[in-house]
């Protein structure tokens, strides 16, 4: 008997050690760092005030236009190509405005020297493969093969709004994190559960109507807050090196 | 006794009806118009390249003593390209897809080829119409690339809902559809050609 428990049990071990191996593949690819508001500087490349700056004149321009720019520095790409790891980031983080998909991605690798523009969808009208190249050879690489990385990322982001003014004039997202349909489809599903519940304990309607319906979306501005708009992206952009 | 055998066949008809869309009919449609709908726009990103072509060729032969083959065999691998349509009604046949993704990897491998043998023009490389047709052409490739994936997935999302059970009986005795077939990068167009100096 106590042969056989041991025989499930190293099998078991041998099954759970295969399964582990074959998980080692994805730790060999960069992950999709968290996105923590317009300019995520990873890599510390941004000085403080340029980088507050920046954070005003994106805001800015998501309010007065609704398209979403964000900034992505890393240290590496640890063997990415920087064009799969952009669209990565981009369909995780989801910038643009759901339906526009007026997002803009602006990712910087600074061991690899390589930088990128990313655009979703609904700008490759404006800023096409074309302008993104320009602006990547013309307003970004050249400041930063001088060292200056602030300039650069100045430069770089004014080109682009400059590029992107104009498309989209609209309803910015003003209020927390959106609707999410499916969260309030959960919430009525579990309403009418409750209801139905109540109605089979005799009809106790006391409880229904306190404090059940606690949370789903407030209507407060959420300026902290940053997050995507459910924009998506085709691979649109333009790539360069320093 | 009456009451009982309507009520009866009311139960059976719903449970029919919710059987239906538990065997996944409906889903199997849906799949499958994801990945007509995928296929269309890999389809009009390979169409994007193929319109970039003719300005690309124009361009280079401008450039002094450019060599005539690397410009013709891009002339030629779109020209027979261009003669090779698949339609999603093709998508499920191994021969049609294995010709089109032939005809397709051909201008991928001409064109890189193209391009490597630039960095021997120097003036050619800082034209600025070159340079933007460059930045088109990358812009394009990489939009196929993503296009691909997209339609790959679609592909396998539809192959595995008509063979998981029981959606696969519905498959076999009502809607009789065809696994589809995966764009697989062309394996010459991944091989990086070298330049004789």
């Amino acid at each position: 008997m106590a042969r056989r428990g041991s025989w499930k049990l190293s099998t078991i071990l041998l099954f759970a050690l295969l399964q582990a191996l074959s998980y080692s593949s994805l730790f060999a690819a960069i992950a999709v760092p968290a996105l923590t508001g317009r300019v995520n500087d990873y890599a510390g490349m941004i000085s403080a005030p340029v980088k507050a700056d920046l954070e005003a004149k994106l805001k800015a321009f998501e309010t007065a236009e609704s398209t979403q720019i964000v900034i992505l520095t890393v240290p590496s790409l640890k063997g990415d190509p920087i064009e799969d790891f952009s669209i990565k980031v981009a369909e995780a983080w989801k910038i643009g405005q759901k339906g526009k998909d007026n997002g803009v991605l602006l990712i910087v690798s600074k061991d690899d020297h390589k930088v990128r523009i990313e655009v979703g969808y609904g700008l490759e009208g404006k800023l096409t493969d074309l302008m993104a190249g320009r602006i990547v050879r013309d307003e970004i690489v050249p400041a930063f093969k001088a060292g200056q990385f602030d300039q650069g990322f100045t430069n770089g982001v004014s080109a682009i709004i400059a590029t992107a003014h104009g498309e989209y004039k609209g309803k910015p997202k003003t209020e927390g994190n959106g609707d999410n349909p499916s969260m309030s489809l959960l919430l009525i599903i579990f309403a009418v559960i409750y209801v139905i519940y109540q109605i089979f304990r005799r009809f106790f309607w006391g409880g229904l109507g306190g404090g059940f319906f606690g949370g789903g979306g407030g209507g407060s501005s959420n300026d902290d807050n940053f997050s995507g708009g459910g924009g998506s992206f085709g691979g649109g952009g333009s790539s360069g090196d320093w | 006794m009456k009451m009982k055998a309507s009520i009866a066949k009311i139960i059976a008809f719903f449970l029919f009806f919710s059987t239906l869309s538990g065997c996944g009919y409906n889903s199997i449609q849906q799949n499958e118009e994801a990945v007509n709908r995928s296929w269309g726009d890999l389809e009009s990103q390979l169409q994007r390249r193929s319109d970039l072509i003719p300005n690309l060729v124009a361009t280079v032969k401008g450039a002094a003593n450019f060599e005539k083959e690397t410009l013709t065999a891009v002339i030629d691998a779109r020209s027979k390209a261009s003669g090779i349509q698949l339609t999603p009604a093709m998508l499920s046949d191994p021969a049609a897809m294995a010709k089109f993704r032939e005809a397709q990897g051909n201008i991928s491998s001409t064109l890189s080829r193209l391009l490597v043998t630039v960095e021997r023009y120097p003036e050619l490389k800082a034209n600025q119409n070159f340079r933007d047709l460059q930045n088109q052409l990358e812009g394009t490739e990489n939009r196929i690339s993503v296009a691909r994936q997209r339609y790959n997935a679609s592909v396998e999302t539809f192959n595995f809902s008509i063979r998981q059970f029981p959606n696969s009986l519905t498959n076999s005795l009502m809607l009789k559809l065809k696994p589809k077939e995966y764009f697989k990068a062309d394996a010459a167009a991944k091989t990086v050609p070298g330049v004789k100096f």
